[in-house]
């Protein structure tokens, strides 16, 4: 029947019959990007799955070990409360990221191209859409609408992230801490904090920023796993997106509760403990480093 | 159906009042504006007898005679998709919209707009002209022009036709456009190509693309998909099932256009084409 009617509305000469199709075709000089669509579209989300949504999984698993890494440290040397000894976890694990993996450099860079890309092309291709929610207020439409919001957000918020514990843009904290990698549970408890007197309102904004940034990215990730395997073909029936949802949404839950975990332990946690706790530890992985044995 | 709707139409007040509240607008370009009309409901009416009842009446509600309100219908019985329209906020067919079970009191307000994603003719009356050329770039027909019979088709099974007749429901109405996020007004055709070709067109390129004649230009379906405002331009918030008013399930379809479209890119990188 659709065929028919479809054949029957293509007259010739008319606005909309096959001839301007076949215009388009032949006259259109067609751009790189466009001649590539299909790969930048796919490329925009695989880049979202891997390495971005693999790395989130990690650095969210790192630092969230501040709050079970008390459970996981094979021997405490100290006796301290069990947020000091999840930070000596934590301490260990971000020194092993450093000097144990190979090709860090590389990784890096090919995280933060892909975040670069990633952002890019997502607003690019966001400004494309629009917000119906109010008239079509269904789930899966207010999930349309928070992924384009949680990018955008996402994207300003990875920025300040990146820019004030790695770059050292020291005016953007409050306190003026600068992050360092040796000492990273105490300094960021300071960042978080505010600086060394107590939680101040501007600590605790820095805080509530995180608290929204870290919420927004794990839901852009855990919504994005789902529409990737639609986008792909991997989920076809109603069915098969319905579990796949709710693995997605078993993953979300799971990276929501470390990232906030990590956020609360490393916000709550006394920086002068911590850092205390890093000067130990420094001063012996350099006593251990000096030993003839290590070399 | 009927089973569903029955306790709502038997608690309709007979003899009652209903205000339309109608987007009026003179012709492309022009502006809109309210206008309300109050309208007798006799038993079993829906929007269109009583749209009927205002071009027989054209007065609004301030006593105003106005030239009567333009509409589009076919078949009367949801099936030819012409009647589109937005009511109550929501799109859907006229035709088959109760006022019994829209507004069953005294006084109940029903509110009528044009779709928002095609250019207004005039009224509730819009021009759907994209939507064929949608499908058109999908080539969504069977191939059997030529010079000579080709004579009959292969055979289809049973579970083939279950699947395709659903499908093959599709009436082109533009509900699934109009709810889409995705899917924005675009009144100028020079545009039509890049723009996002909406879920009926990929829904039809699932169907022709698994019949068994159809199937022959499966790969130049694909080639269009692929392209700008193709198949990618799908931003999942599936709100084209929802309001699909045969059940399609456009979502399972775009589905599986992205997997076809996975496995012909996968080809294309290999054969070198």
């Amino acid at each position: 029947m659709v065929s028919c009617r479809s054949a029957g509305l293509l007259r010739p000469g008319g606005t909309t019959g096959i001839h301007h199709v076949m215009q388009s075709a032949t006259a259109s000089k067609e751009s790189f990007f466009q001649r590539h669509y299909f790969l930048f579209r796919r490329l925009h989300s695989l880049t979202g799955i891997l390495p971005i949504g693999v790395f989130l999984i990690n650095h969210l698993l790192t630092n969230s070990s501040v709050a079970w890494g008390a459970l996981a440290l094979r021997e405490k040397t100290v006796d301290a409360p069990w947020w000091v000894h999840g930070a000596e976890y934590f301490w260990r694990e971000v020194r092993w990221l450093n000097t144990q993996i190979p090709n860090l450099l590389l990784i890096e860079i090919a995280l933060w191209g892909s975040i670069l890309f990633h952002s890019v092309f997502g607003v690019y291709y966001a400004m494309t859409g629009s917000v119906n929610t109010a008239r079509y207020a269904y789930q899966g439409n207010w999930r349309y609408r928070l992924q384009r919001i949680s990018g955008y957000i996402g994207i300003l918020f990875i920025f300040y992230h990146v820019a004030t514990l790695r770059w050292g843009w020291t005016f953007l904290v409050p306190g003026g801490t600068v992050w360092s990698q040796e000492f990273a549970a105490s300094t960021l408890a300071l960042t978080l904090r505010g600086g060394s007197s107590g939680v101040t309102a501007a600590g605790l904004a820095v805080s509530l920023a995180y608290f929204i940034g870290v919420t927004l990215l794990v839901f852009h990730f855990a919504n994005g796993l789902w529409t990737a395997a639609i986008t792909w073909g991997l989920t076809i029936s109603e069915a098969s997106q319905r579990r796949w949802g709710y693995a997605c949404t078993g993953l979300g839950t799971v990276l929501m509760i470390m990232g906030w975990m990590s956020l609360f332990t490393f916000a709550a946690a006394d920086p002068a403990k911590l850092r205390e706790m890093e000067e130990r530890m420094t001063q012996k992985q350099a006593m251990v480093s000096a030993s003839p044995i290590a070399r | 159906m009927s089973t569903a709707t029955a306790p709502v139409r038997r608690n309709a007040k007979v003899g009652r009042h209903v205000f339309f509240r109608i987007l009026r607008c003179e012709g492309p370009g022009k502006p809109s504006q309210w206008q309300e009309f109050r309208i007798p409901i006799p038993e079993n009416a829906n929007v269109i007898s009583c749209l009927q009842q205002i071009a027989a009446n054209p007065v609004t509600t301030d006593g105003q005679t106005v030239t009567p309100v333009v509409w589009d219908a076919g078949c009367l019985e949801e099936v030819c998709g012409a009647c589109t329209m937005v009511i109550n906020g929501k799109v859907r067919q006229s035709c088959s919209c109760l006022i019994d079970e829209y507004a069953p009191n005294e006084g109940d307000v029903i509110t009528l707009e044009p779709m928002s994603k095609f250019p207004v003719v005039r009224d509730l009356w819009v021009d759907r002209s994209r939507l064929f050329h949608n499908l058109a770039r999908v080539k969504a027909w069977v191939p059997i022009d030529g010079t000579y019979d080709l004579g009959a088709g292969p055979k289809e099974t049973p579970a083939s036709q279950a699947t395709h007749y659903v499908l093959s429901t599709c009436m082109s109405c533009g509900c699934c456009l109009e709810a889409c996020p995705q899917f924005n007004l675009e009144p100028d055709s020079a545009n039509w190509d890049t723009a996002f070709i909406g879920a009926h067109a990929i829904s039809q390129a699932r169907l022709f693309n698994d019949h068994p004649t159809g199937r022959e230009l499966k790969d130049e379906r694909l080639d269009a998909l692929m392209g700008e405002g193709g198949i990618n331009d799908c931003g999942n918030a599936q709100n084209c099932v929802k309001v699909c008013p045969k059940h399609i399930p456009l979502t399972e379809s775009i589905a599986v256009i992205g997997r076809q479209t996975t496995m012909h890119a996968i080809a294309q990188f290999f054969r070198g084409r």
